[in-house]
């Protein structure tokens, strides 16, 4: 494989694998009372007020 | 989250794993590992993989979350199909019949994808049995793959009986109706905790087995230069409008966006359900299937066994040739091959049904909400009618008969889905409220770039796309000037082709009929909406 390659590869695979990894670290380290599986944050946030969340 | 539901008491998913590996299991499909490697290789390796990710964070991320928010809000109306989903956000009389693409597509799409899924099965039966063992030659594999489909050109050898593709079918149609009739924790959560780790691990057995395969005597090619062909660091191609497109419209098909099922899966969570980082984390999973695991299996082993001409060769060929082919005849020169064979049909079953499965959940909540029919008796109804039609594209096949349908309901109809649903969520029902929808529960705050993303650049996309294909292929596949499946329209298929987009427009038809009897029998009131049915997250 030519150098190009192998960092376009790495750059692909870190992108996927890293959001993956992140998503599910956050999914499973955030506890909820609401959550069944007992994750998520303590109490539901409320909506973001008009204009957006801050 | 998902302790309480919003569509039935009875309905909901049964643990936070499980709705992410079912959202997941729905959108990993076939196309993971067939469609994206040839992709990718025919588009030019490093330029398609550039606007690939942009495609991805410009469009796949956020139509995920429109999706989600689409289907998270119609559940708290006890709506689970696109015709309430979208009443109960547009307050027109139009919206419901507008929704209406949402029904017909995902039950055209479940019917003949569940046939596509039914090959996988039979071919993981005859790598078992080492059915095809012999046949070493690419030519060799694809008249055996005709011979099962019942297509038999003249002096073509015969491998099996006629009724074989029927009796595959009919299994794995039966199969899919079972565990759909078991419901949403019960039936479809349930396989998903099984499918998709088996898919995971399958699908890194096949990637690590082909990888460390040496390069073979007479080609000289290794494995490393099959990821070449799909990590090729050649930007020349990025300009091209067609990669673009092709990249798009793979995002597009990957995440399993435009069908209603992902909506229809979130319809059963409360408000005070995440959905933004469920969103991400369905996103992730199946970007890892599709560019870390489908990337490394079948394109590199093409390439070690047939050489880099030969793979190129292959690519252009087309997905389904690359996975029935070519991978049969590379496993038989592997060691323990029969068993690799199982593994790569299995994988490819695996992936097939956690996505067929999801495409009846809108149709079997209409009947449900609108019409109080019990899950299990709706589905086996709807199996009934999957069996009569799917035996069509049997019997039909080589006429292009699901060519028509491929096209018309797995190509253009899902666009049109994802546009329709776009404009009401993100314009219609404005940003501010779609953007606070999304936001309800939340575990993340989505940044804040995304909320312009979603109402402008997303529908531009979409726009892009619908009108380019519909300049490019619609206008002349519907004037027969070229067939949906690619080269001339023979006059023989023309009849089947009609019959086969009149069936499309005939279950339109029927579901205006059942959409403006369900509004009269249960008396809603276009202008007024729905009354909200979840209580449990107001104070």
């Amino acid at each position: 494989m030519s150098t190009g390659a192998i960092i376009f590869m790495t750059l692909s695979w870190a992108f996927v694998l890293g959001l993956m990894a992140w998503a599910f670290y956050r999914l499973l380290t955030h506890k909820a009372h609401h959550d069944p599986d007992g994750i998520g944050p303590k109490s539901p946030p409320m909506p973001p007020a008009k204009g957006g969340a801050k | 989250m998902a302790s309480s539901t919003t569509n039935n008491p009875n309905e909901a998913w049964g643990s936070r794993i499980g709705l992410i590996l079912a959202m997941a299991g729905n959108a990993v499909g076939l196309g993971n590992f067939l469609r994206f490697p040839t992709q990718a290789t025919a588009n030019g390796g490093g330029s398609f993989m550039v606007t690939y990710f942009i495609a991805l964070l410009l469009l796949g991320i956020p139509l995920m979350w429109i999706e989600w928010g689409v289907g998270r809000n119609g559940g708290l109306y006890r709506k689970g199909h696109l015709p309430g989903m979208f009443a109960a956000i547009w307050k027109h009389p139009a919206a419901k019949y507008v929704g209406v693409v949402g029904m017909v597509v995902p039950l055209t799409v479940m019917i003949y994808y569940t046939y596509i899924e039914s090959w996988t099965a039979a071919f993981a039966w005859f790598s078992l049995t080492k059915d095809y063992w012999g046949i070493t030659t690419q030519e060799g594999m694809v008249e055996y793959l005709r011979s099962f489909q019942g297509i038999r050109a003249e002096g073509a050898t015969v491998y099996h009986q006629s009724w074989t593709p029927y009796a595959f079918f009919i299994g794995t149609l039966a199969i899919n109706i079972y565990v759909l009739s078991k419901g949403i924790s019960g039936g479809i959560e349930k396989l998903a905790k099984i499918g998709m780790p088996i898919l995971f691990f399958l699908a890194i057995v096949l990637a690590i087995s082909i990888v460390m395969m040496p390069p073979q005597p007479g080609i000289g090619s290794s494995p490393l230069q099959g990821l070449e062909f799909i990590y090729s660091a050649d930007l020349s191609r990025i300009g091209e409008p067609s990669v673009w497109l092709a990249s798009a419209g793979q995002i597009f098909f990957t995440l399993s966006v435009g069908m209603g099922s992902l909506q229809a899966y979130a319809s059963y969570l409360s408000k005070k359900d995440d959905i933004a980082l469920n969103g991400i984390a369905t996103a992730s999973t199946n970007e890892v299937a599709e560019v870390v695991l489908g990337g490394t299996i079948a394109i590199p082993a093409a390439v070690t066994f047939f050489g880099v001409a030969g793979a190129m060769a292959i690519a252009q060929g087309g997905s389904f040739n690359l996975g029935f082919a070519t991978m049969p005849v590379v496993f038989q020169q592997m060691p323990m091959g029969n068993l690799l064979g199982v593994a790569w049909f299995g994988l490819l079953f695996f992936a097939g049904i956690t996505s067929s499965v999801s495409m009846l959940t809108p149709t079997v909540a209409f009947f449900r909400e609108e019409f109080g029919f019990r899950r299990a008796q709706t589905a086996w109804i709807l199996g009934g009618v999957a069996l009569l039609f799917g035996l069509m594209h049997v019997q039909w096949l080589q006429y292009g008969f699901l060519d028509e349908w491929d096209y018309w309901a797995g190509t253009f109809g899902l666009v049109l889905v994802a546009v329709l649903e776009t404009v009401i969520f993100m314009w219609i029902f404005k940003p501010e409220n779609a953007w606070k929808s999304i936001h309800m529960g939340a575990d993340i705050q989505i940044p804040r770039i995304f909320k312009f993303i979603m109402t402008y650049v997303t529908p531009i996309y979409l726009f892009i796309i619908l009108g380019w294909w519909g300049w490019q292929d619609a206008i002349p596949i519907l004037l027969n000037e070229r067939a949906a499946g690619g080269g001339p329209v023979a006059a023989e298929n023309i009849p089947y082709i009609t019959m086969s987009r009149g069936i499309i427009v005939l279950f339109a038809v029927v579901f205006l009929v059942f959409i403006r009897a369900a509004w009269k029998r249960n008396k809603y009131d276009d202008r007024k909406g729905f009354e909200l049915a979840d209580r449990s997250g107001e104070a």
